[in-house]
């Protein structure tokens, strides 16, 4: 097993190379300027290309980018806060998000395993059709309008929660972002659950088990939940990775100084800035690659019938 | 040879010569049929268990209402979509039937007694009017045309794409399943939005451009749930004996494993749906999306939301058509799903 | 099994409600302000926003400062003298310390601004021969020259002298922009390499205000009152607390709850705030300064060939508009329909006090709503190209405001409506994809704005004379070309009335030929409750705070 961890580590970072590779192109080739300017002239902005090194051939800005990476510099902005070092930004955003995000999968997950499990030990009743309800209002109202809601009740009607994100107060003005966030994995979450759950049920082993005597807590932890929590763990990884990575909307809503609005305003801002559009490309490759690694390492754990590797060489 | 071996004598093999006409054929008489239990095809089975479900029936039900409404709201009044409603008073001046809340004049005067009291006092709005003045019914199923059309390709490119990707990278494992994984790992690595506006470069902004988005990263959350359950199912014991009769991968893959994880890839396809159209809409946000006045119910509940305190009636018609689209599809899901893989039901 | 998860439930729920306290209340004696957009620099040098010009305003004070009226007035330098020829300023400097301390001298001044010419940033432009004419600038800025040779210097610590190329009528009021504010030399040096201004610790300010909790990107901030400023007695508020807020609708309930108190809303919200008794009596209307008008490419790269370039066609599209309805259907927050190549509101003539374009008509003949001439110029174009039908492709920003998009489809559908046989497609697109496109020429027609940076019509004049970047139509007049040189370099530089009319000629020209098609002048629907006293300006600095009292 850690012959196989220690080749799927070696392998995602081969594909995160890869995957620098292919943004590092990608962005160059993207319509908008990295200097966006109204008022300087060609020489001004050419000036400022060849100080951040773009008229080099594209090889060779990304070995020097590559070697600057392994220093842990991201590099400096060319058009988004402007000479700021990317990293003193980063730090910011980066922990917002990942706090805030963190919240909202303990919450949708937890509260999302427990609805589910209810629903489908109560198939067909009302605690089943609640269920439904919830986790199809869930997916299809978006989280922003939840956060508005939220907002409106619980900051504006009563002031019990702060109108808007305070970092001096983290924890208690995240849990607005977080529970308004946690609602898509929630609903995802306990619809899978309750389906899987259904599924498994039906099974013979666990009609065996029952027939058997076993029941309660025994029979829905051990059996039925262990058997489908694979499709719920595979559901839950890349919600996880783009909970960590910020929401626009919300974030600009509720003024959190997040991933979601940097990645927009880099792209989609003012001007194209390169190096941060690499730098969190990079954080969400790696954030999804690593995830990813998790997952597939789970299921054997979960279920020890399967082996990835148990076939080809790995 | 064993000599011992009894040899039937040549007077008896000469005795009999074998006639035609020795065995007959019994002809039409079908004796393997079951004549107690009546003939059912699967596909026969699979409408009747469908249509015997009732939460189903009405899932398809509501659908085919927003479709119809799709189709024909737009054109049952006299707005169109991207119509302004306005006229020139006799200062000269232009008065828009901006932001209009839900009017039936008729309706109004009964329980008031009165008119509306404004220029567009003889107007019906079903939905009221948006912040430019257009009919927000018009607009309504006219931004449901675009969503359900994103629903059902959609439904294609994970029915196809997606499912098809992770049965096979899960089925063959080893080191195609490695590079299959790497491949959706560097395309789900890149963002969206980079890819869109490369895309942008070579295709003309508009729905074209967003399915071709959508076809690029929509059936990676279903080629995971695909593959996971390929993972969980392939080494069970049915898939042994097939394999060991001689039956080939892919016959494996689609014939026989495929309708044992229908259950979690149709939950997959119901889940992808809305985010798929609000995917739309956040193209549409950033400018790469469906190209204005054209509309769709993401880009409506996107406008609607800019007042969503000042005028909710605004934000409520295209979430209310969404969450109806949403909770018809899941019952359509769940009745098929059930009526799919009937083991869930007595039969 | 089932009460054991109805528990875990309820636990769940009172643990995250219970977790925190109650709200905390903000600070006392200062003033929550809404942000529409992220600070993106504190460095003069590369800052490009309003909104960071407001922040660097906050906690620097420069040679001068606008007054309640927009009017330069002395600020860091107690007086000054100007030479007979009108070519050399000679600024003498009060009293005054940076936050560590140290006396702000006029070596300061010397450091920074030549810190702009060298570093050649997008305000580096506000020194040269188009504007400030700052000696020297030119080369420095644009050939790489030794940036010592720039025309200031400093003959001791509180004299700082200035010499210009010839005389600029406007100096004193272009030194309360934040490009020409001092930096403290040792301080700066002192610092690593591109972390001026990113922290409270890495800037200095000698003003009303010092920073006190800033991060690059935050979504809120704050500056807290300078003790040491040498006009302190006038700052009564304790300091100001930002909040940037992307949601108009958000912040007009922020401003309804209490939580800011001076915010900027947008045309939808203000329906709502006027039909409400109490909020209406906080609105309060400002001109931004800046105008959005229609720019048409009249090259043959684009517009089916050119066809653009045909004046009778842009003539007809400019006379199809309703300004009128635009304003008052679509923005709807006071903005002003604005018939005129330079905007009203920003700039008034020196001598007579008068607007330079307080006359909206002046141009009646080439501009306004005139659907009869407007399709009279069509049919002109229509037999001058040939075509009977004109398709166009009009681009606009989709990150530059709500009221941008419903703007284009207004104008599409008041066009189409006005002009058979003229179609206008919409193609929205990021605000750098629209300034890329129109930079390279590679559109019809662009939806764009431009705002004053200083309180002369120059600030929008200069954009048009022949291959000036900003010249987004590629249009080229030589008569233009020679007004505009005059009021710059030329023959009028000293003669301030001559100047004008003559400014005022070359908009003629502008129009007449409908260069650009002027839509409306910007306001801001701003909600101000319990504060009196804050300065808003249409030019340069949008909102000043040293006079603002709460309560």
């Amino acid at each position: 097993m850690s012959k196989y961890i220690l080749k799927r580590i070696v392998m995602a970072l081969v594909t995160l190379l890869i995957i620098i590779f292919l943004l590092f192109i990608l962005v160059r080739i993207m319509p908008g300027n990295p200097f966006p300017s109204e008022r300087m002239s060609d020489e001004q902005i050419a000036n400022r290309r060849a100080e951040m090194g773009l008229d080099d051939p594209v090889l060779v800005q990304f070995f020097r980018y590559m070697k600057n990476l392994t220093k842990g510099d991201f590099g400096k902005g060319s058009s988004l806060y402007n000479g700021a070092p990317i990293n003193t930004v980063m730090t910011t955003c980066v922990s917002n998000s990942f706090r805030i995000g963190g919240l909202a999968i303990l919450f949708g997950t937890f509260v999302g395993l427990l609805l589910g499990i209810c629903a489908a030990l109560n198939r067909g009743r009302f605690l089943d059709g609640f269920c439904t309800v919830v986790s199809i209002i869930g997916v299809c109202v978006p989280s922003y309008v939840f956060l508005i809601f939220l907002q409106y009740f619980f900051s504006y009607k009563i002031s019990f929660f702060p109108y808007f994100f305070q970092s001096s107060q983290f924890f208690f003005s995240s849990i607005i972002p977080a529970v308004s966030l946690s609602l898509l994995t929630l609903s995802t979450i306990s619809r899978f659950t309750r389906n899987e759950m259904v599924e498994v049920m039906d099974s013979d082993y666990v009609r065996l088990a029952e027939s058997k005597g076993m029941y309660g807590s025994t029979l829905v932890f051990r059996h039925v939940l262990r058997n489908a929590l694979i499709p719920i763990v595979t559901v839950l990884a890349p919600l996880i990775v783009d909970l960590l990575t910020g929401a626009l909307v919300v974030e600009k809503i509720y003024g959190i100084n997040g991933i979601g609005k940097l990645m927009v305003d880099s792209i989609a801002g003012d001007g194209v800035d390169y190096n941060y559009v690499l730098a969190l490309g990079i954080l969400y490759s790696s954030l999804y690659i690593g995830i990813m690694l998790v997952v597939d390492i789970l299921y054997g754990v979960l279920d020890p019938r399967i082996r990835v590797s148990a076939k080809g060489d790995a | 040879m064993n000599k011992n071996v009894p040899v039937t004598s040549a007077a008896e093999a000469a005795a009999y010569v074998p006639q035609p006409g020795d065995f007959a054929f019994l002809g039409d008489r079908d004796i393997n049929t079951d004549h107690n239990f009546a003939s059912q095809g699967y596909w026969k089975g699979v409408i009747i268990h469908f249509f015997r479900n009732k939460r189903a029936v009405v899932g398809l039900i509501i659908v085919a209402a927003i479709l119809v409404l799709a189709i024909l709201g737009p054109v049952m009044n006299s707005y169109g979509y991207k119509d302004i409603v306005a006229y020139t008073n006799a200062d000269g001046k232009q008065i828009t039937a901006g932001s209009l809340s839900p009017r039936v004049p008729f309706l109004h005067k009964l329980f008031t007694g009165d008119d509306y009291a404004d220029s567009f006092a003889d107007r019906t709005f079903l939905f009221g009017t948006d912040a430019l003045g257009r009919d927000l019914w018009t607009r309504t199923w006219q931004g449901a045309r675009i969503s359900l059309l994103i629903a059902f390709v959609t439904i294609i490119i994970d029915m196809i794409v997606g499912m098809s990707y992770g049965l096979i990278s899960g089925f063959f494992g080893g080191k195609i399943d490695i590079v299959m994984q790497r491949i959706v790992e560097i395309f789900n690595s890149i963002p969206r939005l980079v890819i869109v506006s490369v895309l942008a470069i070579v295709m003309a902004k508009g729905i074209g451009l967003v399915i071709v988005a959508l076809l690029l990263t929509e059936w990676i959350g279903m080629s995971k749930i695909a593959r996971a359950e390929m993972l969980k199912i392939k080494e069970q014991e049915y898939v042994l004996a097939s394999r060991t009769l001689g039956a080939g991968s892919f016959h494996i893959i689609f014939k026989q494993i495929l309708p044992n994880t229908i259950g979690p890839i149709i939950t997959q396809v119901m889940f992808s749906i809305p985010t798929a159209i609000f995917t739309e809409a956040f193209l549409s946000f950033v400018g790469v999306g469906i190209v204005l006045p054209q509309c769709s119910i993401g880009s409506l509940i996107e406008d609607g939301f800019n007042n969503i305190t000042t005028l909710p009636y605004q934000i409520l018609p295209p979430i209310v058509v969404l969450a109806l689209l949403m909770l018809g599809f899941n019952f359509i899901g769940d009745g098929l799903r059930e009526a799919l893989a009937p083991k869930l039901e007595d039969m | 099994m089932k009460k054991a998860i109805a528990l875990l439930l309820a636990v769940v729920m009172v643990v995250c409600l219970c977790a925190c306290g109650s709200s905390k209340k903000a600070d006392a004696g200062y003033l929550n302000v809404m942000l529409s957009t992220n600070i993106m620099s504190l460095d003069t040098n590369l800052a490009t926003d309003g909104e960071s010009f407001e922040l660097i305003a906050d906690c620097i004070d420069g040679l001068t400062q606008m007054n309640a009226d927009g009017a330069a007035v002395p600020a860091l330098a107690e007086t000054w003298d100007i030479s007979e020829d009108g070519t050399v300023y000679t600024f003498h400097l009060r009293d005054a310390k940076w936050s560590n301390g140290k006396a702000v001298t006029a070596d300061d001044f010397v450091f920074a601004w030549r810190r702009i010419c060298e570093e050649a940033g997008e305000y580096a432009y506000m020194m040269d021969s188009s504007v400030g004419c700052v000696k020297n600038a030119d080369s420095i800025i644009y050939e790489g020259a030794d940036p010592t040779t720039l025309g200031v210097s400093a003959p001791d610590a509180k004299t700082f002298v200035v010499e210009l190329d010839v005389p600029v009528s406007f100096f004193p009021s272009l030194m309360y922009f934040p490009t020409f504010y001092p930096i403290n030399e040792e301080f700066y040096n002192g610092l690593e390499d591109g972390t001026y201004g990113t922290s409270p610790k890495t800037f200095l300010s000698n003003g009303a205000f010092v920073l006190e909790d800033y991060t690059p990107g935050t979504a809120s901030l704050k500056v807290k009152k300078n003790a040491d400023y040498w006009d302190a007695a006038r700052v009564k508020l304790n300091g100001i607390s930002y909040q940037v807020v992307g949601s108009s609708d958000s912040a007009l309930t922020a401003f309804k709850n209490g939580t800011l108190d001076l915010v900027t809303v947008n045309g939808d919200q203000v329906d709502s705030v006027k039909s409400d008794a109490d909020l209406s009596k906080s609105l309060n209307t400002v001109g931004a300064g800046y105008m959005w008008y229609l720019t048409f490419s009249q090259t043959e790269n684009n517009a089916n060939g050119g066809q653009l370039a045909n004046q009778n066609l842009r003539l007809a599209i400019t006379n199809s508009l309703d300004r009128e309805s635009l304003v008052d259907n679509y923005v709807k927050d006071g903005s002003l329909p604005t018939y005129t190549a330079v905007p009203p509101q920003f700039a008034a003539s020196a001598t007579t006090g008068e607007d330079f374009s307080a006359d909206q008509d002046m141009f009646k003949d080439y501009i306004g709503y005139n659907v009869d001439k407007a399709g009279e110029y069509l049919a002109a174009a229509k037999a001058e190209l040939g075509a009977d039908s004109f398709e166009f492709t009009m681009i606009y920003g989709n990150n530059e405001g709500d009221e941008v998009a419903k703007v284009a489809q207004a104008i599409k559908s008041q066009v189409e409506e006005a002009l058979p046989g003229v179609i206008i497609n919409l193609q929205p697109m990021t605000k750098a994809e629209r300034l890329d496109k129109m930079q390279n020429d590679n559109y019809d027609v662009a939806l764009t704005r431009w705002g004053p940076d200083y309180a002369d019509p120059m600030t929008y004049m200069g954009m048009w004379i022949t291959n000036n970047s900003n010249n987004y139509g590629f249009w080229s007049n030589a008569e233009y070309d020679a007004i505009v040189a005059d009021c710059t370099t030329g023959k009028y530089v000293s003669d301030y009335d001559a100047r004008w009319a003559a400014l005022l000629e070359g908009e003629g020209l502008v129009m007449q030929e409908a260069v650009i098609a002027p839509l409306y002048t910007k306001a801001n629907a701003n909600l101000v409750k319990g504060v009196s006293g804050v300065e808003f300006h249409p030019v340069a600095l949008n909102r000043v705070y040293k006079n603002a009292v709460l309560g």
